[in-house]
C-alpha cells in the first residue's frame, strides 16, 4: 500500500530522485564537529517557529511593547517558555555559527571546490549578527534601549557614510519609534529573507559539492 | 591550486566518498543527537533561568551603564582602547578590515594543503583572533559592572568607580589639550550623560583631577584625607597648594600642626603627582581662581597661543612698565593717579589713559584705592605689578588648559557669538528676546515669536539654517548666507542657530502670554504705579530695567521714540507678544500718566516708583501675594493667599503671620528661607528684596487690613 502510494506520488513529483540525492547521498567519514553546520540550522528552525509565536503578542510600538513583553512572560501560557528559548537560541546561533566556522578553517573546507559556499557562510553570520543585533531592541527595556543607542552611535562613527547609516537606522536624530518599527520590520521581514536566500543557496551548495572529508595529515 | 591539484582533490575526494557512508540513516542520526542536546540545553535554560526582562526603557535615566550582549561585547571593548579622534579606527577600520579579510578568506589562502598543521599561518591567525575576541570579552566582563574595589577610603576613585568606570573602565587616557572639566561636564557623546546636573563642580575637577592622576588621587587620600576633602583643595589656591606642599613645615598654616614634613616625605615626583590631581587642568578653573582675581572675568586677548603661554608662564617677569614721570609732566602724571583712583571724578582722564596705558592694559583699568600710591606706581614704573610666574606654579598640562580657554574665550563661545550676531542683523525684526513684532517690510503684517518653546521644538537646526540662509521672500526676510548673497558664512550662520537654540532651555517669550488681567472695577481704579507695578513690571523691571520686554532706563529707548508712539505702544500692544494691547484695559488717560511714568524711569534724577509711606495690604502687598503665591496657595489647599482673613486664618500651621514681628512669623520665614523644614518660597527662589521688604514691612507694622 505505502510502496504502491509512493509510486503513485514519484511519478507525478519525483520524490525518490530528490530523496535519493538528499538522503542517500554519500559521506565521506567524518567526525561529530561535523555536526554544527546541522546544529546551526537546528536552531534557525527553532527561532522561526518560537519567534512566529512571540509575534502573535507582542506589539512594535515604544507605549506598547514593553507591556506586550510583560504581557507574554506573564500571562500568555507557555509565553515566558517560548521567549525563553527564543532569547537563549540566540545565543545559541552565534556561538554554533562561529564554533562552525572554526571548524570549516581548520579543516579548509573553504578550500576549492567550496569557496562559494564559504561567501555564502560568511552572509549568514553577519545575517546572524543583525537578528541579535535588532532583536536585542524589541522588548523595549532598558538594556535595549541603552544598548542600542550605543550600538547605533558606534555605526555612526564611520567616515563619510557614519551619518546617514546611522539616520537610516534610527529613522532620524534619536532612538523612537520609528527606530523599533524599523529593527522590528528588519528583524522579522528583512533578515529571515535574507537568511533562507543564503541558507537555501548554502545547502543546495553543501548537497551538491558533499561534506569536505577530514584531511589527512599528508594533505 | 593548479589543474593537476584540483584533479588529484576531485579523485581524492570521490575516494573518500565511496569509502563513506549514506547521509540517511548514520551522519542524520549524529545530527539528531546534537540536536537533541542542543533542544534540552535550550529548554533547561529557558525553564532554570529564562529571558531577562529589565525595567521599562527610560531614556532620562542617564546613570544606567549600556551594556551590549555578549557577542558583542568584545567591540564594546575593543572601543575603549581607540578614545577620541582614533574611535573611527576601532569602529569602523578594524570591524571592516576583519570582515573584508573573513569573506576574502578563499581567495587569500589558495595552497592544496588542508591539514591545519600544514597551514601554520592561517592556523595561527584563527587561534589569535579567537584569544583575542575572548579576552576582549572577558575583559569587558571584568570592567563593567562588578564595581571596583575601592582601595583606602579613596573618595575620588569611588565617584570615578560609581560614575565613569561602567564605560571607561577602570582608567582612561585623555589625548592632550582637551578640556577634561568640559567633557565631563557637558557631555561629549551620545549616550554619555551631562554631569553637571549630578556632580558639583569640585566634583568634576577632582574627577578630572582624578583621570590625569590616579595615582595623585592616592597620594591625597594617604597623606591629606584625615584633614582636607578633595572638594576643598581643588577649589584652592594653586599658588598655596604648592607652597603648602613643597615649603613642608614652614607653610604658615601647617607650622603648628603635628605633620610630616611634605617637602621632604613626599618625593618630587610624587608632588608633581598630587598636584596634578588637585589642580585639575580645568582651563575655566584655573582661569577664575588665578587671573578673575586681577583680569576681571572679562577675556580680552588678541594674541596667538604661545604669545599668551609665554605671558603666562614669565608672569610679572613680562611687565616692563616704564617710569613715566621722564615722559609725562606732573599735570598728566596726577590726572592719571586720579582717574585710576576714581575714573568717574575724571572723565577726561580716559583720553590720557587710552593714549598712554592702554596697550597694556587693555579696557581695564588698574584700580588703586589711595591717590598717592597711584601716583608713585605710574612715575616709576618698573616691577609694580605683582603677577606671579606662572610658569614656576602650574604644571605644563594646566598651562596647556589655561592658554586654551583663555584663547578660545577671548573669542567667545558661539553662545556669545551668535548672540552678537542676533543683535545685529535679527534683532530689528525679531526682537531682541525673538518676540516678533510689526514686519517693517510689510505693512500690517506681523512677525510671530521666533523663541517660544514651541517654535524651536517644531524646528530642527536644518530648517533653521537654511531659513536663516535662503531667507523667507515670501515674508519679506532676505537672506543672510553669503552663498545667497547675505553677509553671514556658514560658520556665523551656526552660532546664530547655536545661540537661537539656546533660548529652548528658557524660552523668552511664553505663549499663549500669562497675564492675569481681572477688568473689574478695583484694578482699573488703581493709580498708575500700582498699574506699572503689578503689569507692566513684569516684563518691563520694577525700577524700568526691563526683562522680557525692552528697558525704560535706557536712554536711546526714550530718545527713539516720542510720546505719541508710547502711548500708540500701549494702547494697541505688539501683536504675538507677551505686550497685549492695553487699550482694552485701560482707560486713554491712565495710558498718558503711564507715558510720563516710563518718562521718568529715563532721567535717572527722579525714581520711578515714590516710596510709599507706610505699607497698606490692599496696594502693596495682596499684588505681590496674588503675582507670588496665589498660583498655589488658594488652589491647593494649605494656605491661601487670595483674602486678607485667609491669609491671617488659614494653613497646617496658622498663623503664618505674627503682627509686629516679623521673625517669628512662618510665612516670613518661608520667605527668606530661614525656616529649617522645607524648602523656600516661592520654589524659584528669593523673591526680589524690595518685594520681601514691603511683606517685612507690612507685618512689623502689624499687619492691617488697610
Amino acid at each position: 500500500m505505502s510502496v504502491g502510494f509512493g509510486n503513485w506520488l514519484d511519478e507525478r513529483i519525483g520524490w525518490r530522485k530528490v530523496w535519493d540525492a538528499i538522503f542517500l547521498r554519500k559521506i565521506p567519514k567524518v567526525n561529530w564537529l561535523y555536526t554544527l553546520g546541522s546544529a546551526t540550522l537546528f536552531v534557525a528552525l527553532l527561532q522561526g517557529i518560537t519567534g512566529i509565536l512571540l509575534t502573535i503578542y507582542y506589539v512594535p510600538t515604544p507605549d506598547h511593547a514593553y507591556d506586550s513583553v510583560v504581557f507574554i512572560t506573564t500571562q500568555v501560557p507557555g509565553g515566558w517558555f517560548i521567549r525563553g528559548v527564543h532569547s537563549w537560541g540566540a545565543s545559541a546561533m552565534v556561538l554554533l555559527s562561529v564554533l562552525h566556522m572554526v571548524r570549516v578553517i581548520m579543516y579548509g573546507a573553504y578550500k576549492y571546490p567550496r569557496e562559494v559556499t564559504w561567501f555564502t557562510g560568511v552572509g549568514l553570520l553577519l545575517a546572524t549578527m543583525g537578528f541579535g543585533f535588532t532583536g536585542y531592541l524589541l522588548p523595549w527595556d532598558q538594556k535595549a534601549y541603552w544598548a542600542t543607542i550605543v550600538g547605533t552611535r558606534i555605526a555612526g562613527v564611520a567616515p563619510f557614510i557614519g551619518e546617514p547609516i546611522l539616520r537610516i537606522m534610527r529613522g532620524g536624530e534619536d532612538l523612537s519609534a520609528v527606530t523599533l518599527a524599523r529593527f522590528f520590520g528588519t528583524h522579522v521581514w528583512v533578515l529571515p529573507t535574507i537568511l533562507l536566500l543564503f541558507l537555501g543557496f548554502h545547502m543546495y551548495l553543501v548537497i551538491r559539492l558533499g561534506i569536505s572529508a577530514v584531511p589527512g595529515k599528508e594533505e | 591550486m593548479n589543474e593537476k591539484e584540483r584533479q588529484e582533490y576531485l579523485e581524492q575526494y570521490k575516494k573518500d566518498k565511496e569509502k563513506g557512508v549514506p547521509f540517511f540513516p548514520d551522519i542524520l542520526f549524529k545530527d539528531a543527537v546534537i540536536s537533541l542536546v542542543i533542544f534540552i540545553a535550550l529548554v533547561a535554560l529557558a525553564y532554570f533561568v529564562g529571558a531577562p526582562l529589565e525595567p521599562r526603557a527610560d531614556p532620562a535615566d542617564t546613570s544606567y551603564t549600556p551594556r551590549p550582549e555578549w557577542y558583542f561585547l568584545f567591540l564594546f571593548q575593543l572601543l575603549k582602547y581607540f578614545p577620541g579622534s582614533l574611535e573611527v579606527i576601532g569602529v569602523f577600520i578594524i570591524p571592516s578590515a576583519a570582515i573584508i579579510l573573513l569573506i576574502a578568506l578563499p581567495l587569500i589562502d589558495r595552497s592544496a594543503k588542508r591539514h591545519f598543521l600544514r597551514r601554520p599561518f592561517i592556523l595561527g591567525a584563527t587561534i589569535l583572533s579567537v584569544i583575542g575576541v575572548l579576552f576582549l570579552t572577558i575583559q569587558s566582563n571584568r570592567e563593567i559592572p562588578p564595581p571596583l574595589e575601592v582601595v583606602g577610603g579613596d573618595q575620588t576613585a569611588l565617584l570615578y568607580t560609581e560614575n565613569c568606570a561602567p564605560c571607561h573602565g577602570p582608567s582612561m587616557t585623555v589625548p592632550e589639550s582637551v578640556n577634561l572639566h568640559e567633557v565631563i561636564a557637558q557631555s561629549e557623546h551620545e549616550g554619555m550623560p551631562a554631569w553637571s546636573g549630578d556632580l558639583t563642580s569640585d566634583e568634576i575637577d577632582a574627577l578630572a583631577g582624578f583621570i590625569i592622576s590616579p595615582a595623585g588621587s592616592q597620594l591625597f587620600t594617604d597623606n591629606c584625607s584625615e584633614c582636607h576633602e578633595v572638594a576643598e583643595l581643588v577649589a584652592s589656591n594653586p599658588i598655596a597648594l604648592r607652597e603648602s606642599i613643597q615649603l613642608g613645615l614652614e607653610y604658615e598654616p601647617h607650622a603648628e600642626l603635628d605633620i610630616p614634613n611634605w617637602s621632604t616625605s613626599i618625593s618630587q615626583e610624587q608632588q608633581t603627582t598630587l598636584l596634578n590631581f588637585l589642580v585639575a587642568p580645568d582651563g575655566q578653573r584655573l582661569f577664575a581662581t588665578n587671573c578673575a582675581p586681577c583680569h576681571g572675568q572679562s577675556v580680552a586677548f588678541a594674541g596667538g597661543e604661545e604669545q599668551l603661554l609665554e605671558t603666562i608662564s614669565q608672569g610679572g617677569m613680562h611687565l616692563d612698565m616704564p617710569p613715566w614721570r621722564e615722559m609725562l609732566d606732573d599735570s598728566e602724571l596726577d590726572l592719571l593717579a586720579r582717574y585710576v583712583t576714581d575714573p568717574n571724578s575724571v572723565p577726561e582722564g580716559a583720553e590720557t589713559f587710552q593714549a598712554n596705558c592702554s596697550s597694556c592694559h587693555g579696557e581695564r583699568i588698574p584700580s588703586s584705592e589711595d591717590l598717592e600710591t597711584a601716583r608713585q606706581i605710574i612715575a616709576e614704573g618698573g616691577g609694580h605689578e605683582m603677577m606671579p610666574v606662572w610658569g614656576e606654579v602650574l604644571t605644563s598640562e594646566q598651562l596647556d588648559a589655561l592658554v586654551t580657554y583663555t584663547v578660545a574665550a577671548a573669542e567667545g563661545t558661539s553662545v556669545e557669538v551668535g548672540q552678537e550676531l542676533y543683535s545685529q542683523n535679527c534683532a530689528l525684526c525679531h526682537g531682541e528676546f525673538g518676540e516678533g513684532g510689526p514686519n517693517p517690510s510689510r505693512a500690517g503684517d506681523i512677525i510671530f515669536p521666533i523663541s517660544t518653546e514651541e517654535y524651536l521644538k517644531t524646528r530642527d537646526d536644518f530648517t533653521i539654517r537654511s531659513i536663516i540662509a535662503q531667507g523667507q521672500p515670501n515674508y519679506g526676510m532676505s537672506p543672510f548666507g553669503s552663498v545667497f548673497g547675505g553677509p553671514l558664512d556658514d560658520e556665523d550662520i551656526d552660532a546664530l542657530v547655536t545661540y537661537i537654540r539656546s533660548w529652548e532651555a528658557n524660552p523668552p517669550v511664553e505663549l499663549p502670554p500669562e497675564i492675569v488681567v481681572e477688568v473689574d472695577e478695583d484694578t482699573v481704579a488703581l493709580d498708575t504705579e500700582q498699574i506699572y507695578v503689578q503689569l507692566c513690571a513684569q516684563c518691563h523691571g520694577l525700577e524700568g530695567e526691563g526683562g522680557i520686554g525692552p528697558s525704560f532706563e535706557d536712554s536711546q529707548f526714550q530718545d527713539t521714540r516720542t510720546d505719541t508712539q508710547l502711548l500708540n505702544a500701549i494702547n494697541l500692544g505688539h501683536e504675538a507678544t507677551s505686550m497685549i494691547s492695553w487699550g482694552d484695559v485701560l482707560s486713554v488717560d491712565q495710558i498718558n500718566e503711564m507715558v510720563a511714568l516710563i518718562r521718568r524711569f529715563g532721567s535717572p534724577s527722579v525714581s520711578g516708583l515714590p516710596t510709599p509711606e507706610g505699607v497698606s495690604f490692599a496696594s502693596d502687598v495682596m499684588p505681590i501675594f496674588e503675582a507670588e503665591c496665589a498660583a498655589c496657595h488658594g488652589n491647593f489647599g494649605g494656605w491661601d493667599a487670595s483674602t486678607y482673613t485667609s491669609v491671617l486664618g488659614t494653613g497646617n500651621n496658622a498663623p503664618v503671620i505674627i503682627p509686629g514681628d516679623p521673625e517669628n512669623s512662618l510665612l516670613a520665614q518661608k520667605m527668606l528661607g530661614t525656616h529649617s523644614i522645607g524648602a523656600i518660597m516661592p520654589p524659584a527662589g528669593l523673591l526680589p528684596e524690595d518685594e520681601i521688604q514691603v511683606i517685612l514691612d507690612w507685618i512689623e507694622e502689624g499687619a492691617l487690613d488697610n
